[in-house]
């Protein structure tokens, strides 16, 4: 009688296992930090990119002064950029995510008409120290489009476990977690494109 | 008669489909294959010279443990260059894991461009700025007046020596991948097992039928560190043991014999299998996007 008990013991112990590995608990954590990262790293590239403007627009002003409103337009896009608080939270809130996303590409696209204007002045093409900030640019154009690639893929990764049977239950109910926003298509066509630049 | 026509229809069917994913398979550039460290796809360097450049590459890694390989395509076939040379290089894992010390040098003749590709590991001494740098003083200069060969190996000559003391070989081998602080997937199974097991049969004294279950949970515990099916596997080694010994108990009260069931478990078979045969092959290092991209 009591060995029946206690194979009937196991039995229910081996479903219980069976019932924690499925819920994912683990998973969803692991899944959690990474994104995290990737983010990080997302926010770092930019960063970077912002901290090599104040740089090229004085090299820029050197050469072409009167290119008033495209140098303008570009401190005032790295400003409005940088003055947008990113904290792990702003993964949590699809609008702030929005509005930082926004930002970014209205820097990117201010700093494309830079280098535009650029082609018009052979002098500046010329200059050294524009070559080599361009090529910094560039890198970082790069690694901003590799680590926008890692945290997409991070988060889908993510999003998938949040919402997929049974591990969605943990996610809702024990961990409180919810999908989170992530690039869209439209900007990273534009991203994945590297500003064309000529020597 | 209908029945042939309707598979002859579905053989077409099924022949138009493999046709269709066959030309979206091939809508990328494939990743080429390893070979070596120097792999000329187009044919541009003598046999002398890459047999040169290879050995200089080799006896590289072995006294700074960098990888570093060259990559002469004759087309892109279209792949954007920065895209192809981080899919190649990230597929490839150059550098060691963790160390993240490998650099691609990517040329394509048809495209008429060239890249370094950098590894995290190396980005703080080959900088963007410094990879820009030799393509433009080293690489394009040569390749405008023809000279494949010598902007390729002016080019690499310029990475190794930039590159040469940011690790020394023998900070990195020792360690190979893991580091040595961390337990192995096995190591976590048999102290899960252990702990649970000793502590089913000192806990739940009085308790005797949830002894397995208590045990297991905490052999479950400690094991899913490695993962959650070894867990399993370690809560039901320590329940079907203390089961064992229930059985074994019942009968003669407390005659020993616990230690029974530690002879039992899988021999090895997870420690390192990193034999680095004949072959060359990549480290597990990975790539940010970090070098320059260049045209002649």
């Amino acid at each position: 009688m009591s060995s029946r008990m206690s194979a009937f013991t196991t039995v229910a112990t081996t479903i219980l296992f069976v019932g924690l590995s499925g819920c994912g608990y683990n998973d969803l954590q692991g899944l959690d930090e990474d994104t995290k990262a990737a983010w990080s790293e997302v926010v770092n590239q930019y960063q970077r990119r912002a901290d090599l403007i104040p740089n090229l627009v004085a090299t820029v002003k050197g050469y072409a002064a009167h290119e008033k409103d495209t140098l303008e337009s570009v401190v005032q896009a790295r400003a409005q950029a940088t003055g947008i608080q990113v904290t792990p939270e702003t993964l949590k809130d699809p609008a702030a995510f929005e509005k930082f996303q926004q930002a970014q590409a209205g820097l990117s696209s201010a700093l494309g008409r830079l280098i535009a204007i650029a082609e018009n002045y052979p002098n500046l093409k010329a200059d050294q120290n524009f070559r080599d900030l361009q090529s910094q640019l560039e890198g970082t154009e790069n690694r901003i489009a590799v680590a926008r690639k890692r945290y997409i893929e991070k988060v889908a990764e993510y999003n998938k476990s949040v919402r997929f049977f049974p591990t969605n239950l943990t996610a809702k109910y024990i961990l409180h977690m919810e999908e989170k926003p992530n690039f869209t298509v439209a900007d990273e066509k534009a991203v994945a494109k590297p500003p064309e630049v000529k020597f | 008669m209908r029945f042939s026509q309707k598979s002859r229809r579905t053989g077409l069917f099924l022949a138009l489909v493999s046709a269709l994913t066959w030309t979206l398979a091939s809508w990328a550039l494939d990743v080429p294959p390893l070979t070596g460290r120097v792999v000329d796809l187009a044919h541009v360097l003598p046999a002398e010279i890459a047999a040169s450049l290879t050995r200089d590459l080799d006896a590289h890694e072995t006294k700074t443990s960098n990888q570093v390989v060259v990559l002469v395509l004759p087309s892109l076939d279209g792949d954007p260059l920065e895209e192809f040379s981080h899919r190649v290089a990230s597929t490839w894992k150059l550098g060691r894991k963790g160390t993240d010390n490998g650099v691609l040098l990517l040329i394509s003749l048809k495209d008429r461009k060239v890249r370094i590709e950098v590894g995290y590991g190396l980005e703080g001494t080959l900088t963007d700025l410094r990879s820009a740098h030799i393509i433009r003083n080293e690489i394009v200069p040569r390749f405008r007046t023809g000279d494949l060969p010598g902007g390729i190996t002016a080019g690499t000559q310029a990475i190794l020596g930039t590159i040469e003391g940011t690790y020394k070989a023998d900070e990195v081998l020792p360690g190979h991948g893991r580091s040595s602080q961390e337990p192995t997937a096995f190591e976590y199974v048999i102290i899960g097992v252990i702990v649970g097991t000793l502590a089913g049969i000192l806990l739940s004294h009085g308790l005797r039928h949830t002894r397995a279950l208590l045990g297991s949970v905490l052999a479950f515990l400690v094991a899913q560190f490695a993962s959650v099916g070894l867990g399993l596997a370690a809560a039901g080694v320590t329940a079907l043991l203390l089961w064992l010994l229930l059985q074994a108990n019942r009968g003669g009260g407390r005659r020993g014999g616990w230690g029974d069931g530690f002879t039992t478990g899988p021999g090895g078979g997870l420690g390192g299998s990193f034999g680095d045969g004949g072959g060359f092959s990549g480290g597990g290092g990975s790539f940010g996007g970090g070098g320059a991209s260049g045209g002649w």
